[in-house]
């Protein structure tokens, strides 16, 4: 890692213990900073400089409210690392909003070294989760413009239901397509599929 | 909202539209003519013969978007205009709106290769047939479920009540969001394609009003008939 200040994280733990003890691992890293701790989310607005990193608890975020995670701190088009920090594990759809996923129990080693390929992840991808399609999306997509069911799409991809459902959330956000004869005419105009499938 | 930023019936019709022109649409779909001079508002809805709270609340919601009706100010006599304005407003989408845009489009893919022409051509066509068939359900069932429900006091259509109207009822804008963003983002660039931008535009704007026209129909149509239903039983 070539720089010479550090990266800047802001930590939203709602636990002290947890906080205190993040703080303490972060400060005798020479790569890294806390910024700022909060609670909660809610207050972010108000934070003038941007971090490079949020190591947020997903347990903060309600899911109700189909809260996304990284448009909330990517404003602007920044490029923030988003990472987990968990206590327990969490399905597969929640993480993958993530850029990386601390552990509790994670040693300090590990936890500098997860944030340092969050950090490079987000580096060398800038905001490419957010634009393109990733290649199973892309399969996705395929299937749904040939008119699959989720259950059909879900049992040729080995997958459940909801993970079907999450991906089409997530390529519809992507693209700004939602209907299934949109996504149709966007997989032909970009020869996912071929328009003699529909005659 | 405060109630005194909002229009009130005491205004000249003139200064309405002085205020927020896009209010002249409405007065074409319900058939108010120009030169109405001095005219308060109260007075040209007396003379149209439609209840002044209804052309009002219509009012607020194109032109303040934190507005909500408050369906008590409405009585069930009111349901009539609420229909009759529906309906109006279903015609100048079908006779004025879509068909612009529908136009547009063809001089849009007259430009394009044969499978972009063939990929638009469809997804405007099954849209608009999707609008037709929406329109249509609410002239031909929906709305004379509740003329019926008004004129016998129940209706004669027993496995109809508006709570099913309300389930199925869906946005129909989806689409046109999907259009602008294949419009916007995918289809192939050109040079100069002036319209193009017109297209966008003119979804932009109808989007935006079938948005108010769905915020009629859920929070002050659906509303009101469901306190008819209640009343009745």
């Amino acid at each position: 890692m070539n720089r010479h200040s550090k990266y800047k994280i802001l930590l939203i733990e709602p636990s002290e213990i947890v906080a205190l003890g993040f703080k303490e691992i972060i400060s005798r890293s020479s790569d890294f900073e806390i910024m700022s701790t909060l609670a909660n989310p809610t207050y972010y607005t108000n934070i003038k400089s941007r971090p490079d990193i949020v190591v947020i608890n997903p347990a903060v975020v309600n899911y109700n409210e189909r809260f996304d995670v990284r448009s909330f701190f990517c404003v602007n088009g920044d490029n923030v690392s988003i990472v987990a920090l968990t206590n327990s594990g969490y399905e597969e759809g929640v993480m993958r909003l993530y850029d990386g996923c601390i552990n509790i129990y994670d040693n300090a080693q590990r936890v500098i070294q997860k944030l340092r390929s969050a950090i490079e992840e987000t580096l060398q991808n800038p905001k490419n989760e957010i634009n393109e399609l990733s290649v199973r999306e892309r399969d996705i997509l395929v299937a749904v413009a040939k008119g699959r069911t989720n259950k059909e799409i879900a049992d040729e991809f080995n997958i459940s239901v909801y993970t079907v459902i999450s991906h089409r959330r997530n390529i519809s956000r992507k693209l700004g397509i939602n209907s299934v004869p949109g996504l149709t005419v966007y997989a032909i105009m970009n020869k996912l599929v071929d328009i003699s499938d529909f005659n | 909202m405060i109630n005194n930023t909002l229009y009130s019936a005491r205004m000249k019709m003139a200064d309405l539209i002085s205020a927020d022109n896009e209010l002249l649409s409405i007065l074409h779909r319900i058939g108010i003519k120009l030169g109405f001079g001095e005219a308060t508002v109260a007075e040209i809805c007396e003379r149209y013969r439609m209840s002044t709270e209804l052309f009002l609340m219509i009012c607020n919601i194109y032109s303040f978007r934190d507005y909500t009706p408050n369906v008590d100010m409405l009585r069930k006599e009111d349901l009539p205009d609420i229909t009759g304005y529906l309906r109006a407003s279903h015609v100048y989408y079908k006779t004025v709106c879509f068909p612009h845009i529908h136009n547009k489009i063809h001089m849009m893919v007259a430009e394009l290769d044969s499978i972009n022409r063939r990929l638009i051509d469809k997804f405007y066509d099954d849209y608009d047939a999707e609008v037709t068939n929406h329109f249509m359900f609410e002239e031909n069932i929906v709305f004379p479920y509740i003329e019926s429900l008004l004129k016998n006091g129940k209706s004669l259509q027993l496995d109809f009540s508006i709570s099913k109207f309300e389930e199925n009822h869906s946005y129909i804008g989806e689409k046109l969001n999907d259009l602008k963003n294949i419009i916007i983002k995918y289809l192939p660039e050109d040079y100069s394609s002036p319209i193009r931008f017109e297209i966008l535009k003119d979804i932009y704007d109808v989007e935006s009003d079938l948005q108010k026209h769905s915020l009629i129909e859920n929070k002050i149509l659906i509303s009101l008939v469901e306190k008819l239903e209640t009343s009745n039983e």
